[in-house]
C-alpha cells in the first residue's frame, strides 16, 4: 500500500519534471520561428513524418506549437496562482486569526467577489487594460484570490484555536509574531496543496479566456489558445485538439497526483 | 441563533456591496450600447442623439440611485438591445438555467458518488487510480471542449439529442430536458472530479470509523454497510461541496449556454456584456451574484448544523 | 466555371449575375413548379435584437425584418433603384423634390390599406430624434412631406441629397409602417412584407407566418422559423442532422467540404462585403505615404485571401460594388515585393527593426484574426514587428471606430454600394466613417465634385479617379470581396431569390419546399 502511494507520487513528479523541462528548454531547442511558420499547402495535415503531431488550420507544426505553448501556459498559470496566494494569504490569515468583526468585514468582501462571474471581471480587465499575457495573469489571479482567501481563512481559524497559539497569546507574544511563527507555518502545507491544485484550474482558465479572445494573443502559442482554435475543426482535424488537450490533461493529472501525495506528506489531518 | 441572524444581516450587506461593485464594474467598461446599436453607422452626432433618447447621459449617482431604487420597488428597467422589460426576460431565462444547473449537478453527483465510493472501498488499489483518473479527465479539458464533443457524438453521429436550442418547459417539458441534456452532461463532467475526490476522502474516513466496524461485526452484508451506513454519513459533506460549486457552475454556463444556443441566464449575461446593455448587465449580474451568494449562505448554515464548533468563529 | 476564373475576368465582374455557385445544376431546378406549404426552419447566425426597424442598426435584426417589412423603393439585381411600395417615383430636375405614386393594393398585416398618411408617418418617425432611429440623418434635408391625395407623396428638400433615393431602398429608412404603429414596433413589428410577425423568444427563435394579402402575391411557405444559432459548428451540425432546412453563413473553411456533399446544397454569392486594412493616419509613421505604400507591398493579397477566406472571395483594388459603373477596372493591386518594401521603408526613415506596430482585430470576424496572423509573418520578413490584439466587437467599436485609438486594424463593410455613401463617408476628411483620419485634398475635392455632377457617366469617372488616388497614396489597403454563403437541404427551392441585392438581407417570399 505504501509502495503504491509512492509510485503514484513518482509518476506525478516525473510528469511534472518532464513538463517543466519542456517549458524551460523546449523553446531553446526548436528552430526559431518554427512555431509560427505557416505552410499553406499543408493546412490541417494529419500527423506524419514531416509533422509528427500534424498541423493546424494555418499549416503550423503542432509539435513545435505545443512545445512553445508549454512555457506560455505554465508561465501564466504559475504567475496567476502566485498572485492569488500573495493576495489571498494576508486576507485569509488576518481574517481567520483575528476573527470577530475583522473576519466579518473581510469575508463579506470575499463573498462579494466570489459571487461575481469571473467572466465579467476578465472582460472588464481586458477591455480596460487591453488583452495580453500580463492582464490574463491579473484576471486569473484576481479571480482566484477569494477562493484561496476562504480556504486560508478556514485553516487559520483552525490553527488559531490550537493550544500552542493560546499559550503564545497568554505569554504576551505580539499577534504579528504569532501569525508569523505559529500560524503561517501550520497553514502553509494546506496552502501549497491548494496552490498545486489551483495551477491545474489556472491552465484551464486560460483556455476559457482564449475562448473569448482574451488570454494569449495569436500567433503566439499557448495550450488554451490551441484548444480554442481547434473547436471549429474537431470533426475534421481532431489532432488539433488532441495535441494540446493531451498536454493539458497530462499536466493536470501530474499536478493532482503530486498534490495528493503532497497532501499526505504535509497535511497531518489526512493521514 | 445569533450566528444565523448575523449571517442573514451580512447577506443584506453583501447584496449592497454587490450592487456597488456591479455598478462600478459595468460603468468602467469602455463603449456603450448606443455604439453597439449603431455599429459602423455610429458617428458622434448620431450617438449623442441616441444616448440622450436612451437616458445614458444622466449623472452616475442618479443612475445608481435609480437602479437600486428600481431593484427594491420591482421596476427592473428595460433591456436596451432587446427592448423588453428585464424582469420578463429574466423570468424566462432563469427557468432555463435552473433546469440546466440542477441537471448538471444531478449528473455530476450520479457519476461522482459511485466512482468515489468505489475508489474508497478499493483504496490505493487499481480501482482507486482508475476512478480518480477518469474523474480527472473531466477537468483536464475546458468544458466548452466537452460541449463540442457532445454535439459531435450525440447529436451529429448518433442523432440521439438535438444539437442546440431551448424549448419552453411549459410547452414541452420533455423537450426541455432533451435540449438541456448535452450541455448538462458537458458541465457535469467538469464538476465531477472534485465531487469524486470529496466522496472518496469522506468515505475513506468514515469506513475506518468504529460504527462501521460494529456494523460489519453484526454480520450485515458489505453492500448494506457501504451503501446504507457509510454513504448516509458521507453524503452531507459531499452535498456541501456541491453547493459551493454552484458559483463555479454559474460561471461555466455563460460559455456553455452560448455554445449550445441554450438561452438561459448565462447566455443573457454574455449578450448583455457583449452589447454593453448596462441595465441588463447590472440586473443579470446582480441576480447571478445573488443566487451564488444565497447558495453559499445555505452551505454555511448547513455547516453550522453539521459542525457546531463553527459558531465559535 | 471555377470561381476564381470567374472572378479574374473583369468583364464578368460587370456582368449582371451575382450568384456564382450552387452544388445542384440550375437546370434541374427549372423543371419543378413551386408548391405552397410547409414551415422553413432557418438556422440564423446571429441574435436578433430590437425588432423596431427604425431603431435597429444591426445586420442580424435587419435580415429577419426584411421578410416583415417593405420599403417605398427597392433595388434590382444591378442595384438600380426601382419602385417598391410605390408604383412610380419622380425626381424634380433641380433635385429638390421627390414625387411618389403609391400602389393602390398594398395591405398591412393588420388588414389596413396603405395610404400616403402611412408614408408620411413612417418618414417623420424616422426623422424624429426622439425615435432614436439609426438612419435618421437620411431625412436631414427633408423640409416637408406633402400628401395631396391618398396615393401621392411629395417630399421637398432644403438642399440636394444625391443618395436620398438609394438610402430609401433599405428598410432602415425606406420602410413603411401603419400610422401610429410606432410604439409597438419593437415588440410586434408590423409592416407590408410577405410574412407577418408571430413571436420572438429572445435569443431562441423568431416565428413568422405568411401574409396572405402581400401586394406581390402570397409567399409559398406557410411559415418561417428563424432559430438563432450563433456557434458556427453547432449551426452546421444542425443542417447535417436535418434539424434545420437552411443556414446562413457557412464557416468559410467548410464551404469546399460541403460543396462536395450531395446531402446538402451550398449557395455562394458575391460579394457579401469588402475588407480593407486600415492605417491610422494620425500615427506618425503612417503620415508618410511611403510607409503606407511599403506596407501594401508587403502583402500578397491573393495568398492572404486563400489563407484567410479559404478561397471564398476575390481580391480587388477597388471597394466599388463590382457590378457598378464606378468600378475602376484599370487598377491593379501591388504585387508582393518584400525587398522593395524594405528599401522603401528604409528610405522613409524606418530601417529594419525600427517599426513596432500593434494590429487590432475584432473577434467578431474570426477570419480577421487569421488574416492578422498571416500578416505577422510577412511583416516579420520585412523587418516590421506586428503584434496582434484581439478585441470584442464592443471594444473594437469604441477603440478603433469612435476613439481612433489604434495603429493598424482591418474592417469590412456591407452594402456600401452607393458611391457617394461609400467614398464621401469613408475617405472624405469630413466623412462620417473616416475613422483613419484620412486627409487628402484631392479626394476631398473629387468627392465634393461628384455630388454636384449630374451626368451619371461623368460622375462614375470622378469616382474612378477617387479610387486611383486611394490606391496611389495607399490610404488604406483594399483587400477583397468576400462571398456570402447559404447551406440548405436539397428540398429547399428558390434559393437564388433569397439574397437581397445588397448581399446581406434574406427574403423568403419566393422560397418553397419540395415535398
Amino acid at each position: 500500500m505504501k509502495r503504491f502511494k509512492t509510485t503514484k507520487g513518482m509518476i506525478g513528479i516525473v510528469l511534472l519534471a518532464l513538463i517543466a523541462l519542456i517549458a524551460i528548454f523546449g523553446p531553446m531547442v526548436i528552430p526559431p520561428d518554427a512555431a509560427t511558420a505557416m505552410d499553406m499547402r499543408a493546412r490541417r495535415a494529419p500527423p506524419s513524418l514531416t509533422h509528427l503531431f500534424g498541423t493546424d488550420q494555418l499549416g503550423r507544426d503542432l509539435l513545435f506549437r505545443v512545445i512553445l505553448g508549454t512555457r506560455t501556459s505554465l508561465e501564466i498559470a504559475v504567475s496567476a496562482v502566485l498572485m492569488s496566494v500573495v493576495l489571498g494569504l494576508p486576507l485569509g490569515l488576518i481574517s481567520g486569526y483575528f476573527g470577530k468583526w475583522i473576519d466579518n468585514v473581510l469575508m463579506r468582501l470575499v463573498d462579494t467577489l466570489l459571487a461575481f462571474p469571473a467572466l465579467l471581471l476578465a472582460l472588464t480587465i481586458s477591455a480596460v487594460l487591453g488583452p495580453n499575457i500580463q492582464n490574463t495573469i491579473i484576471a486569473i489571479g484576481v479571480a482566484f484570490t477569494p477562493y484561496l482567501a476562504r480556504i486560508i481563512r478556514g485553516e487559520a481559524l483552525r490553527v488559531a484555536q490550537m493550544p500552542y497559539v493560546e499559550a503564545a497569546r497568554s505569554s504576551g507574544t505580539t499577534d504579528a509574531m504569532i501569525m508569523w511563527r505559529h500560524v503561517l507555518p501550520n497553514i502553509l502545507p494546506a496552502v501549497i496543496v491548494q496552490a498545486t491544485i489551483s495551477l491545474a484550474f489556472a491552465i484551464l482558465a486560460e483556455a476559457g479566456l482564449s475562448f473569448l479572445g482574451l488570454g494569449t494573443q495569436p500567433p503566439a502559442a499557448s495550450w488554451g489558445l490551441m484548444i480554442q482554435a481547434s473547436r471549429d475543426q474537431l470533426d475534421i482535424a481532431p489532432w488539433t485538439a488532441v495535441v494540446p488537450g493531451l498536454a493539458v490533461a497530462l499536466t493536470v493529472l501530474g499536478l493532482n497526483m503530486f498534490g495528493d501525495v503532497l497532501r499526505d506528506i504535509l497535511d497531518p489531518r489526512s493521514k | 441563533m445569533t450566528y444565523v441572524l448575523n449571517r442573514l444581516l451580512s447577506v443584506i450587506l453583501t447584496l449592497f456591496l454587490i450592487t456597488l461593485v456591479t455598478f462600478a464594474v459595468t460603468n468602467i467598461l469602455p463603449g456603450d450600447v448606443a455604439m453597439m446599436i449603431m455599429g459602423t453607422q455610429s458617428n458622434p452626432e448620431a450617438l449623442a442623439g441616441l444616448r440622450e433618447s436612451l437616458g445614458l447621459n444622466d449623472p452616475l449617482l442618479v443612475q445608481y440611485a435609480h437602479w437600486v431604487g428600481g431593484l427594491l420597488t420591482g421596476d427592473w428597467g428595460n433591456s436596451l438591445i432587446f427592448k423588453k422589460p428585464i424582469l420578463e426576460l429574466l423570468s424566462q431565462k432563469i427557468v432555463a438555467s435552473a433546469v440546466l444547473v440542477v441537471m448538471s449537478m444531478g449528473i455530476a453527483l450520479a457519476l461522482a458518488i459511485p466512482l468515489g465510493v468505489w475508489a474508497a472501498v478499493h483504496r490505493d488499489k487499481w480501482q482507486d487510480t482508475v476512478s480518480s483518473s477518469s474523474a480527472l479527465l473531466g477537468v483536464s479539458l475546458p468544458d466548452f471542449f466537452w460541449g463540442i464533443v457532445m454535439i459531435l457524438v450525440f447529436a451529429r453521429w448518433l442523432g440521439w439529442f438535438p444539437s442546440s436550442g431551448f424549448v419552453d418547459p411549459s410547452v414541452d417539458f420533455l423537450g426541455t430536458l432533451q435540449h438541456a441534456f448535452l450541455p448538462a452532461l458537458a458541465l457535469g463532467l467538469g464538476l465531477m472530479a472534485h465531487l469524486t475526490r470529496m466522496t472518496r476522502s469522506t468515505m475513506t474516513g468514515i469506513l475506518s470509523q468504529e460504527f462501521i466496524r460494529v456494523a460489519r461485526a453484526k454480520g450485515l452484508s458489505e453492500r448494506t454497510v457501504i451503501w446504507r451506513y457509510a454513504l448516509a454519513n458521507a453524503i452531507g459533506p459531499v452535498i456541501t461541496i456541491a453547493g459551493l460549486q454552484i458559483g463555479y457552475l454559474f460561471g461555466s454556463i455563460i460559455v456553455m449556454e452560448s455554445l449550445f444556443g441554450y438561452t438561459g441566464m448565462g447566455w443573457l449575461t454574455y449578450q448583455a456584456l457583449l452589447n454593453r446593455d448596462l441595465p441588463l448587465i447590472q440586473d443579470t449580474v446582480f441576480v447571478i451574484a445573488g443566487v451564488v451568494m444565497l447558495t453559499n449562505l445555505a452551505v454555511d448554515l448547513l455547516y453550522v448544523v453539521i459542525d457546531p464548533r463553527i459558531r465559535l468563529g | 466555371m471555377k470561381r476564381r476564373d470567374f472572378l479574374r475576368s473583369s468583364t464578368a465582374l460587370l456582368g449582371s449575375g451575382i450568384f456564382m455557385g450552387t452544388s445542384l445544376p440550375m437546370a434541374a431546378w427549372a423543371e419543378d413548379a413551386p408548391v405552397s406549404g410547409g414551415t422553413l426552419i432557418w438556422g440564423h447566425s446571429e441574435t436578433t435584437q430590437n425588432l423596431d426597424m427604425h431603431q435597429t442598426g444591426t445586420a442580424s435584426s435587419g435580415r429577419v425584418l426584411q421578410n416583415i417589412h417593405s420599403s417605398i423603393v427597392t433595388v434590382d439585381k444591378d442595384l438600380n433603384v426601382i419602385p417598391g411600395l410605390c408604383e412610380s417615383f419622380e425626381v424634380a430636375p433641380d433635385g429638390l423634390s421627390y414625387t411618389f405614386k403609391l400602389r393602390a393594393n398594398v395591405k398591412f398585416h393588420n388588414g389596413a390599406t396603405m395610404t400616403s398618411a402611412d408614408v408620411k408617418y413612417s418618414f417623420e418617425r424616422c426623422k424624429d430624434p426622439a425615435t432614436g432611429a439609426v438612419n435618421f440623418e437620411v431625412f436631414n434635408n427633408v423640409a416637408a412631406i406633402e400628401t395631396p391625395d391618398d396615393l401621392t407623396v411629395i417630399i421637398k428638400m432644403s438642399a440636394i441629397n444625391a443618395p436620398f433615393l438609394s438610402r430609401l431602398s433599405e428598410n432602415g429608412a425606406g420602410v413603411i409602417m401603419p400610422v401610429d404603429s410606432g410604439p409597438t414596433q419593437g415588440t410586434n413589428p408590423m409592416g407590408a412584407g410577405p410574412f407577418k410577425f408571430v413571436s420572438y423568444e429572445v435569443g431562441t427563435v423568431v416565428k413568422m407566418a405568411r401574409h396572405e394579402e402581400y401586394w406581390d402575391g402570397p409567399a409559398f411557405l406557410d411559415a418561417v422559423e428563424a432559430r438563432e444559432i450563433t456557434e458556427p459548428t453547432t449551426r452546421l451540425t444542425g443542417l447535417r442532422t436535418g434539424e434545420l432546412h437552411m443556414i446562413n453563413d457557412i464557416p468559410l473553411d467548410r464551404v469546399g467540404e460541403l460543396q462536395g456533399d450531395a446531402a446538402v446544397q451550398v449557395k455562394t454569392w458575391f460579394p457579401l462585403n469588402f475588407d480593407f486594412i486600415n492605417m491610422n493616419h494620425t500615427y506618425e509613421p503612417f503620415q508618410n505615404s511611403k510607409v503606407r505604400v511599403a506596407f501594401d507591398m508587403i502583402i500578397d493579397k491573393e495568398a492572404l485571401m486563400q489563407g484567410a477566406l479559404w478561397g471564398q472571395g476575390a481580391t480587388t483594388p477597388s471597394p466599388s460594388f463590382p457590378t457598378s459603373a464606378a468600378y475602376n477596372k484599370d487598377l491593379k493591386q501591388r504585387p508582393q515585393d518584400i525587398e522593395g518594401a524594405k528599401a522603401m521603408l528604409a528610405d522613409a526613415g524606418y530601417p529594419e527593426g525600427s517599426l513596432n506596430i500593434v494590429f487590432k482585430a475584432t473577434t467578431n470576424y474570426p477570419y480577421h484574426i487569421e488574416t492578422a496572423q498571416i500578416l505577422v509573418e510577412w511583416f516579420k520578413a520585412a523587418g516590421v514587428n506586428l503584434t496582434i490584439e484581439q478585441l470584442t466587437w464592443a471594444d473594437w467599436l469604441s477603440q478603433c471606430w469612435v476613439d481612433k485609438d489604434y495603429q493598424m486594424t482591418m474592417m469590412n463593410f456591407f452594402s456600401l454600394w452607393e458611391s457617394d455613401f461609400l467614398y464621401y463617408s469613408v475617405w472624405n476628411s469630413e466623412g462620417a466613417f473616416n475613422y483613419r483620419a484620412v486627409k487628402d485634398p484631392i479626394i476631398d475635392e473629387l468627392t465634393a465634385k461628384a455630388r454636384i455632377t449630374v451626368d451619371d457617366a461623368a460622375r462614375a469617372d470622378v469616382y474612378k479617379q477617387v479610387q486611383q488616388q486611394i490606391w496611389a497614396e495607399s490610404h488604406d489597403i483594399i483587400l477583397w470581396f468576400r462571398n456570402g454563403t447559404i447551406g440548405a437541404q436539397p428540398a429547399v427551392m428558390g434559393l437564388d431569390t433569397v439574397v437581397h441585392p445588397n448581399g446581406s438581407n434574406l427574403n423568403f417570399h419566393k422560397v418553397w419546399i419540395k415535398a
